[in-house]
C-alpha cells in the first residue's frame, strides 16, 4: 500500500512539473521586454569578472546575440528589429569584441547585419576598427570599412585609407589597391594614391604588374605636379586656369608632363586636373562597377 | 635528501586516489564532448571556440584539482591529525612541506598532463570535422598555453600551502586560496580600469591607485600565465615573454614554499 | 649509564578558550628511563600524558625544561631515526595500503627496499594483519588501525618505542598481542616508555611507573615496590589522585 502511495505521488508530481514548465514558458513569451531590460555590463567590469575565461565569455556573449537574432526571424511585426533591440545587439557584439578582439565572427556578423538592417553603420565602423587594429593579418576588416564609409557614409577619403589598409595586409587581392586609387583620384587624394601605389609598386615581382604600376605613377604625378600648378595659379590669379596651356603661359610651370598612356592631361571646369586615359587610371571595367552598382558584387570578393 | 621523496611518494598516491579527481576528469570529459556541439554553432572561428572550450575545461579542471585534492591533501594532514603519522619520522618541518609540495606539483603534472592529451584530441577532432574553420592554428602554442596553466596551478597550490601552514582548518584555507585565485586573476584588468577608470566613468582616489599597486606586487599576477586567447589566435608571443613569466612563477612559487616551511616551523600539535 | 629517555623540568602551558585562559599541561616534570625498562605512565584524563609524549616526538616544543632522547635534544631530527611514536587513535591517509605506509615508514628512515619488505612481512603476521596488508586503511577497523599504527613504530626497529595508550580500541586479543610485542621488545634489549589507561595491563609487564595528574608528577616508582602485599596498582593510582586534589579533567 505504502509503496503504491509512493508511486502515485511520484507520477502526480512529474505530471505538474511537466505541465507547470510549460505554463511558465508561454506566460515569459508575453511579458514585454523593454530597453531596461537591455543593459548590457560595461566591457571593463566584464573583462574583470570573467577572471581567465574571456575567450569563452567572448564566445557566448556572440552565441547570445545569435540566438537573440535568429530568434527574431519567427516575428510577424514590422519593423522586425527594433531600433533600441539593434543598439543592444551592437552593444553585446561590442563586448563579445572586447573580452576577444581577434574573435572574427562579432565583427563579421555585426558588419553582415547592423549596417543593411540596423543602419548602425558608424557603430559598425567602430567595431571593425577595433578589430581591424587586433587582427593585423585580416584584409577583410578593413575593406569592409573602406566598404562602408564609401558607399553608406559617402566618405571616400576613410574608403580610401581603409582600403589602401586593406591592400597592404597578406593575402589581398590587387582590386583593393585599385579600388583605393580610384576613390582617392576622384577625390583629389592623389598624393596619397602615389604613395599608396608606390607601396605597392615595391612588393610586386611581376614584370608586368610592375610595368602597369610604374605607368600609372606616372599619371598620377603629372596629374600632382599639374594640380599643384593649378593650385599656385589659383593663389596668384584667383581664378582656375581655363586650359593647363595658361600654366606655361603664366611661366608656372615649363612644360607640360610627358602623359604615359598616350593621351593627354587636361583641367575639366570644375578645375580638376585629369587625363583623357582616365580609365586607365580608374579600373572600372574590372569591377563592372558604377556608383549606382549592387554593393553585393564587392562584398563576393 | 632521501625523505623528500617517500613523503612526496605518499602524498601523490594519497591524491590520485581521491575520488574527488576522478569526479573533475569526469567534468572535463563532459566539457570535451560538449565542445562539438558547441564550437559547430559558430560561424567563422570554429577553431578558435574549440580552442577556447577545451582549455577552459583544462583551467577549470586544474583549479578544482587544486581546491578540492590539493588543499585537502596539505589541510586534512592537520585537521585529521594524519601528520603525527608523518612528523614522528626523522623529517624535519621544512622537509616535511617540501616534500608535501613536490608530491602535490607532481600529481598536478600528471593530471594537467592526462588532461591536456584529452584536449589536444578534442580539438584534433574538431579539426578533421571542420578543417577549413581552423584559419591560424598552431600546436606550439596550445602545449604553451597548457604548459603555463600548469605552472600557473602549482603556484596557487604554493600559495595553499602557505595558507595552510598558518590556518586552523581546511576551510579557511579553501576560502583564501579562492580569495588569491580571483584577485590574481583580475588584478591586471582591475590595475588597468584603476589607471584609466575614465573608460567606463569612474573616478578613483589616489588611495585606491596606491592599493592596486601595491595588491600588483604582493598578490600573483595569474593573468600572465593565462595563454588561451595566443593559443586561440595563434598569435605571437616574445621569447623574452616566455622566459621572464616562467622566472615569475618559479620565484613566486619558491617565496609561497619557503613562507610556509618558515611558518611550519613554528607550529606545534597538541 | 646514560638514561635513553630524559625529562628536565619541563613545563608546558596551553592557553584555551576565548579569553585565552592559561592552562599548565606540565609542571615542572622530571623523568628518567634507563635502557631496557618498560616504563607506565598513568594517569587521569587530561592530566598531561599525550602532551608529555608528544614533546617526547617534538610535536610540541616545552616552555621550560629539555627533553633527551640518547642524550640528544629531541628537537635533533636524527633522533627519530631510533625512536617509534604510536600516537593515539593514530589517524593515517585513506588511500594508502598498509604495504604503503610501512614502505613510507621504513624509507624515510633509511632502510632499503627488501629490508623493509622482509620487516613488514615479520611485522605483519605479529599484528595479524597479513590477510588485509594490500587494503586502503579507509577500510580498516578501529583495532586494525591501531595495530598498523603499531607496525608502523616499529618497522626501522627503534631503540626506544613510545606508545600513547597502545591498547586503546583493541579487543582482547589485540590487547593480547600488543603485550607479546612489548614483552618481546624488553626481551631484545629496547626500551618502551607507554601511556595507558588499562592498570591491569601496566601491571603485566611495567618495570617502573610514574602517575601525573594534573600536569605534575605524583609519584614514580618500581612496581614491585608499589604492589606489596594486596595492594593493587589500582588503589595507589586512585590514592594519588585523591592526594593531589581529586584531579577531574578541565
Amino acid at each position: 500500500m505504502g509503496r503504491l502511495l509512493t508511486i502515485i505521488l511520484c507520477i502526480a508530481l512529474l505530471t505538474v512539473h511537466i505541465i507547470s514548465l510549460r505554463k511558465i514558458t508561454e506566460q515569459e513569451k508575453l511579458i514585454p521586454k523593454g530597453e531596461d531590460t537591455a543593459y548590457v555590463m560595461p566591457s571593463p567590469i566584464l573583462r574583470v569578472t570573467a577572471l581567465e575565461f574571456h575567450g569563452l565569455a567572448s564566445d557566448f556573449l556572440f552565441l547570445k546575440a545569435l540566438v537573440f537574432l535568429g530568434g527574431t526571424y519567427e516575428r510577424k511585426e514590422n519593423p522586425r528589429v527594433k531600433p533600441w533591440e539593434w543598439k543592444w545587439l551592437y552593444h553585446v557584439l561590442d563586448a563579445s569584441a572586447s573580452l576577444d578582439p581577434y574573435f572574427l565572427d562579432p565583427y563579421y556578423f555585426g558588419n553582415a547585419n547592423l549596417t543593411w538592417d540596423g543602419g548602425l553603420i558608424k557603430e559598425t565602423n567602430e567595431l571593425l576598427e577595433k578589430g581591424s587594429s587586433y587582427r593585423t593579418w585580416d584584409f577583410m576588416l578593413p575593406f569592409y570599412i573602406g566598404f562602408n564609409s564609401f558607399y553608406f557614409l559617402d566618405d571616400n577619403d576613410t574608403a580610401s585609407k581603409f582600403l589602401m589598409e586593406a591592400a597592404r595586409r597578406p593575402g589581398a587581392s590587387a582590386i583593393y589597391a585599385d579600388l583605393a586609387t580610384k576613390l582617392a583620384y576622384k577625390d583629389r587624394r592623389t598624393e596619397n594614391a602615389i604613395t599608396f601605389q608606390e607601396y605597392i609598386l615595391e612588393h610586386t615581382d611581376d614584370p608586368k604588374l610592375r610595368t602597369e604600376y610604374e605607368t600609372r605613377l606616372t599619371a598620377l604625378r603629372g596629374v600632382l605636379y599639374l594640380e599643384k600648378a593649378v593650385v599656385s595659379y589659383k593663389q596668384r590669379f584667383g581664378v582656375y586656369p581655363r586650359s593647363l596651356e595658361d600654366l606655361m603661359k603664366k611661366h608656372i610651370i615649363d612644360a607640360l608632363p610627358q602623359e604615359p598612356y598616350g593621351g593627354s592631361y587636361y583641367i575639366d571646369s570644375s578645375g580638376k586636373v585629369t587625363t583623357t586615359s582616365e580609365s586607365k587610371l580608374m579600373p572600372y571595367e574590372r569591377l563592372n562597377l558604377s556608383p549606382s552598382s549592387e554593393p553585393s558584387s564587392l562584398m563576393k570578393d | 635528501m632521501n625523505t623528500l621523496w617517500p613523503v612526496a611518494l605518499i602524498t601523490f598516491k594519497e591524491g590520485i586516489r581521491n575520488r574527488a579527481l576522478y569526479g573533475i576528469t569526469l567534468l572535463a570529459l563532459l566539457f570535451f564532448i560538449a565542445n562539438f556541439l558547441i564550437s559547430g554553432m559558430f560561424m567563422q572561428e570554429v577553431g578558435k571556440v574549440a580552442i577556447d572550450i577545451a582549455l577552459s575545461a583544462v583551467s577549470l579542471s586544474g583549479l578544482l584539482l587544486v581546491l578540492f585534492v590539493g588543499i585537502n591533501l596539505m589541510a586534512k594532514d592537520l585537521d585529521k591529525k594524519t601528520i603525527y603519522m608523518v612528523l614522528s619520522r626523522p623529517i624535519s618541518r621544512s622537509q616535511y612541506i617540501l616534500g608535501k609540495f613536490l608530491g602535490m606539483a607532481l600529481l598536478i603534472i600528471t593530471t594537467m598532463v592526462f588532461l591536456s592529451v584529452c584536449a589536444a584530441l578534442s580539438i584534433q577532432l574538431i579539426k578533421m570535422v571542420y578543417p577549413n574553420y581552423f584559419p591560424r592554428f598552431s600546436w606550439p602554442m596550445i602545449l604553451l598555453a597548457l604548459s603555463f596553466n600548469t605552472l600557473s596551478m602549482i603556484l596557487l597550490s604554493a600559495l595553499a600551502f602557505f595558507f595552510a601552514s598558518f590556518t586552523s582548518t581546511s576551510f579557511i584555507t579553501l576560502v583564501l586560496t579562492v580569495i588569491v585565485y580571483i584577485i590574481g586573476q583580475s588584478l591586471s584588468d582591475v590595475k588597468a580600469l584603476v589607471d584609466a577608470p575614465q573608460t567606463v566613468g569612474i573616478h578613483v582616489s589616489a588611495a585606491t591607485v596606491k592599493l592596486v599597486q601595491l595588491a600588483y606586487y604582493l598578490f600573483p599576477n595569474l593573468s600572465v600565465f593565462n595563454l588561451k586567447i595566443q593559443a586561440a589566435h595563434s598569435l605571437f608571443l616574445p621569447a623574452s615573454y616566455i622566459l621572464w613569466t616562467v622566472t615569475y612563477g618559479l620565484i613566486y612559487t619558491a617565496l609561497a614554499i619557503t613562507g610556509a616551511a618558515i611558518i611550519f616551523r613554528l607550529r606545534e600539535f597538541p | 649509564m646514560m638514561p635513553m629517555i630524559k625529562l628536565t623540568n619541563i613545563s608546558k602551558e596551553f592557553k584555551e578558550g576565548i579569553q585565552a585562559k592559561k592552562i599548565k599541561a606540565i609542571d615542572d616534570l622530571v623523568l628518567e628511563v634507563q635502557k631496557g625498562e618498560v616504563f607506565g605512565f598513568l594517569g587521569p584524563n587530561g592530566a598531561g600524558k599525550s602532551t608529555t609524549i608528544k614533546i617526547l616526538v617534538n610535536l610540541i616544543r616545552p616552555d621550560k625544561g629539555k627533553a633527551l632522547i640518547m642524550d640528544r635534544d629531541v628537537n635533533d631530527t636524527a633522533v627519530r631515526k631510533h625512536v617509534g611514536y604510536l600516537p593515539e587513535n593514530p589517524y593515517f591517509y585513506d588511500y594508502l595500503t598498509a604495504e604503503e605506509l610501512l614502505w613510507f615508514g621504513g624509507k624515510t628512515t633509511g632502510l632499503s627496499a627488501t629490508a623493509i619488505k622482509n620487516r613488514a612481512d615479520e611485522l605483519f603476521q605479529k599484528v595479524n594483519l597479513e590477510n588485509a596488508r594490500k587494503r586502503q586503511l579507509r577500510t580498516y577497523s578501529k583495532g586494525m588501525l591501531q595495530r598498523a599504527g603499531l607496525a608502523l613504530s616499529l618497522i626501522h626497529d627503534p631503540d626506544v618505542a613510545i606508545l600513547d595508550e597502545p591498547m586503546s580500541g583493541l579487543d582482547p586479543l589485540g590487547r593480547k598481542m600488543v603485550g607479546d610485542v612489548i614483552l618481546e621488545l624488553k626481551a631484545r634489549g629496547k626500551t618502551i616508555f607507554f601511556s595507558s589507561h588499562i592498570l591491569t595491563d601496566v601491571e603485566r609487564f611495567c618495570d617502573r611507573v610514574g602517575i601525573i595528574v594534573a600536569g605534575r608528577l605524583r609519584l614514580v616508582d618500581r612496581l614491585d615496590n608499589l604492589l606489596v602485599g594486596n595492594t593493587k596498582l589500582e588503589d595507589v593510582f586512585l590514592r594519588e589522585v585523591e592526594k593531589a586534589g581529586g584531579g577531574i579533567e578541565i
